[in-house]
């Protein structure tokens, strides 16, 4: 338990000194552009992970959250300027009280209720902002990025740095839910709700807690996407295509375990990335379709249940 | 006897080194972009795109630029700004494009601004509305004739005003190119002393529009200015053709999307009758330039093909103008120079198939090329009909104009 947390934590240095170094070294920009995106699907993905996968609430309002986090920094960064910590740190804050306001809903909505909810939130919010003239409205806004800060060079370098330790923590917080009772927890509700409370599970403040913490991730995550576009629009930012990629990311990779999520988002984000500037045709959304039919049939419980079924299987020849 | 052919032999084997590095040398010239082909934007984007493709293939046949061939490099950005960035970034920095053309539309240009700017790249723009107004990239120019940002909204003003009108009724979608006409349009009015008697936005995603119509037409306007999009274009026409609008009316449309497309037009038929819409380029005499009538000819072969819209006069022309212009930039300057191009194209004015384009600082044209036109004697279910001249007749400019305004709107109807 004690070694595995150091490999953890070593890793995640590792991680980030690395993409530390890439900002010093690497002159070419494309790395960063593409590469902010797949680190920006990782941190949706895992926190998507923590109640869709641990609790078993499928929540298709990813891009509601995503979208505050672009807004709140859009409206922090043109009323006061605001720098790039503290419109991430608002944009949690906020998605931490739309999370607590969507695990309320959860005391009422179950399973497609409940996902048919997030959808239409989605389209509420969407809607609001739409016709709110301060943040530019239906027409969208752009922004001018302010100077960068040392030791970077390059704006856009400095949000992949960002985006980079927004993983590290949210892959730590959804390490740390799945292995304390939190998590025990989270498992029993998932499996079966009623039968957890009746054994004396707190669901109504688990269920709370998941959400709080994936709403403030998703928000954090979406934050610093104003800074990357230097410009907002609703139908972008609150695009559905956030969620519908997060979900499969997080399916494909598997539910199960925190790195599932991860997996996945590297898995489809690099397809995505790599399919735009290849195939670049109505072709890439199929290709994303057919990955995501294949993976449900083949592999239900995603990448981490393939590992984990090769592992048992060897286990038992060498048995 | 030897040594001389192996002297032979090793003067030809440096002369061929040198004929390959010559060869080298003539890599094509990279001409690097995003189109919308999925999502909201793909039909305009696809007809756009084949559009910029006739030329490439045209000033190919002419044996390319500064002798080298055109190649074009283009990704789909799926109708969407967060896809933009990066693509252009890869175009820069990965495919060491030569020339960047913007992709079309508004939303997906807007993020591209500040690192165009940024990196000193020209940027011809496709269609996107008002876009560098507060970026100020003097290396901006846009191929879409909407000039000085009021100018449509003045044109269709203009006539209402000339045809009696006093008092507009304003009705736009609440999204970023129909909210910025619906702007124009109140500032242009109050400048005119027209009395603003109805002002209303409606969502995007409406499709019944009795209700909103039969507001309208209690407060009983002269002028009807309309700025909606493909959607809601058809559904209000539809609830005009139900209900009606008022003998009053004198002018109606103005800033209506989706009535140039074929598709729509064809699906639309007799119901378009009447109305009097902003447009780029349309079919009648006037409007041929040099080279229009061939282009025309190629595109509407390879649009059958292709499957894009098989009429192409809103965009596809102007694709292949933006290619007329920074051709007759290079062949002006000699080289790809970002910054002798851009002088180039901002001193100067372009003879292209859409007319003769001269830009103003801000990088829109200086005087504005949309036309408004009149539909008539559209039947129902023919698209064909709309290849021959005579069913949009051309209001505004005067230059251009090929017929008169029938008001009031009822009467046009029938």
């Amino acid at each position: 338990m004690k070694r595995t947390g150091i490999y953890f934590w070593t890793g995640a240095a590792l991680f980030l000194g690395a993409a530390l170094l890439m900002t010093q070294v690497i002159g070419n920009q494309y790395p960063f552009f593409a590469g902010y995106v797949i680190l920006q699907f990782i941190v949706l993905a895992v926190a998507w992970s923590i109640l869709g996968g641990y609790a078993g609430y499928v929540n298709f309002g990813t891009a509601a959250f995503f979208g505050i986090g672009v807004y709140t920094s859009v409206f922090l960064f043109k009323a006061t300027g605001a720098p790039l910590p503290v419109q991430i740190a608002a944009a949690a804050a906020i998605g931490a009280l739309m999370g607590f306001a969507l695990g309320l809903l959860t005391l009422r909505m179950q399973g497609i209720f409940f996902s048919i909810a997030t959808i239409a939130a989605t389209i509420i919010i969407e809607t609001a902002i739409t016709n709110w003239r301060y943040v530019g409205g239906a027409a969208g806004i752009q922004l001018q990025r302010p100077a960068v800060t040392a030791p970077f060079d390059n704006y856009v370098e400095m949000l992949f740095f960002v985006q980079a330790m927004l993983v590290v923590l949210a892959v730590a917080i959804s390490r740390y839910i799945q292995r304390s009772w939190m998590g025990r927890g989270l498992q029993a509700l998932k499996d079966d709700e009623l039968a957890a409370e009746c054994t004396g599970v707190p669901t109504l403040r688990l269920k709370l807690m998941a959400c709080v913490i994936s709403g403030a991730l998703m928000c954090a995550a979406g934050a610093p996407g104003a800074m990357y576009l230097q410009y907002a629009d609703p139908s972008s930012a609150f695009n559905l295509n956030y969620s519908v990629s997060t979900l499969a990311m997080s399916l494909i990779g598997g539910t199960a375990h925190w790195a599932g999520p991860v997996i996945g988002a590297i898995v489809l984000g690099t397809t995505q990335q790599l399919l735009t500037v290849t195939i670049s045709s109505e072709v890439n959304v199929l290709v994303l379709g057919v990955m995501l039919v294949l993976f449900v049939v083949a592999a239900p419980e995603g990448i981490i249940g393939l590992v984990r079924k090769v592992r048992r299987k060897r286990n038992e020849g060498e048995g | 006897m030897k040594r001389r052919t192996l002297l032979g032999g090793a003067v030809a084997v440096a002369l061929l080194g040198l004929d390959s590095a010559a060869l080298a040398q003539q890599a094509p010239i990279k001409i690097g972009m995003s189109m919308a082909q999925t999502g909201g934007l793909a039909g305009g984007g696809k007809a756009s795109l084949l559009g910029i493709e006739v030329w490439r293939d045209d000033v190919n046949a002419k044996g390319g630029l500064l002798g080298r061939k055109v190649e074009l490099v283009v990704y789909d950005d799926k109708s969407s700004a967060s896809e933009t960035p990066a693509i252009y970034s890869k175009l820069l920095d990965v495919d060491k494009v030569d020339i960047l053309f913007a992709p079309y539309a508004t939303v997906p240009t807007a993020p591209l601004m500040p690192l165009v700017k940024q990196r000193g790249m020209l940027l011809i723009g496709n269609f996107s509305f008002q876009v560098n107004s507060k970026v100020g990239h003097d290396m901006w120019f846009n191929n879409a004739p909407w000039g000085p940002a009021d100018s449509w909204a003045s044109s269709f003003l203009d006539l209402g005003q000339k045809a009696g009108g006093k008092s507009i009724a304003l009705l736009a979608a609440d999204q970023e190119f129909a909210q910025n006409l619906a702007k124009t349009a109140r500032e242009v009015a109050t400048k005119l002393g027209m009395q603003v008697v109805f002002d209303q936005a409606y969502p995007p995603s409406t499709v019944e529009f009795s209700g909103i119509l039969r507001a309208l037409k209690a407060a009983k306007p002269d002028i009807v200015y309309v700025a909606s999009y493909p959607p809601d274009s058809a559904g209000i026409l539809r609830a005009v053709n139900e209900i009606g609008i008022g003998d009053n009316v004198k002018l109606f449309g103005g800033g209506m999307v989706g009535l140039q497309f074929g598709t729509v037009m064809e699906n639309l038929g007799s119901l378009l009758n009447g109305v009097v819409n902003y447009n780029t380029w349309l079919p009648e005499p006037q409007m041929y330039n040099d080279g229009t009538k061939a282009f025309f000819e190629t595109y509407t072969k390879r649009a059958v093909e292709a499957k894009v819209d098989p009429l192409g006069y809103y965009l596809a022309p102007y694709g292949y103008a933006s290619g007329q212009m920074i051709e007759q930039a290079i062949k002006a300057v000699g080289s790809l120079d970002q910054k002798a191009l851009a002088k180039y194209l901002r001193e100067n004015t372009h003879k292209t198939i859409v007319g003769s384009i001269t830009f103003a600082a801000d990088g829109e044209w200086k005087e504005s090329g949309v036309v408004q036109a009149q539909f008539r004697g559209v039947k129902d279910k023919n698209i064909e009909q709309f290849r021959s001249p005579g069913k949009q007749v051309i209001l505004f400019p005067a230059k251009l104009k090929s017929g008169d305004l029938i008001t009031p709107f009822e009467a046009a109807r029938k």
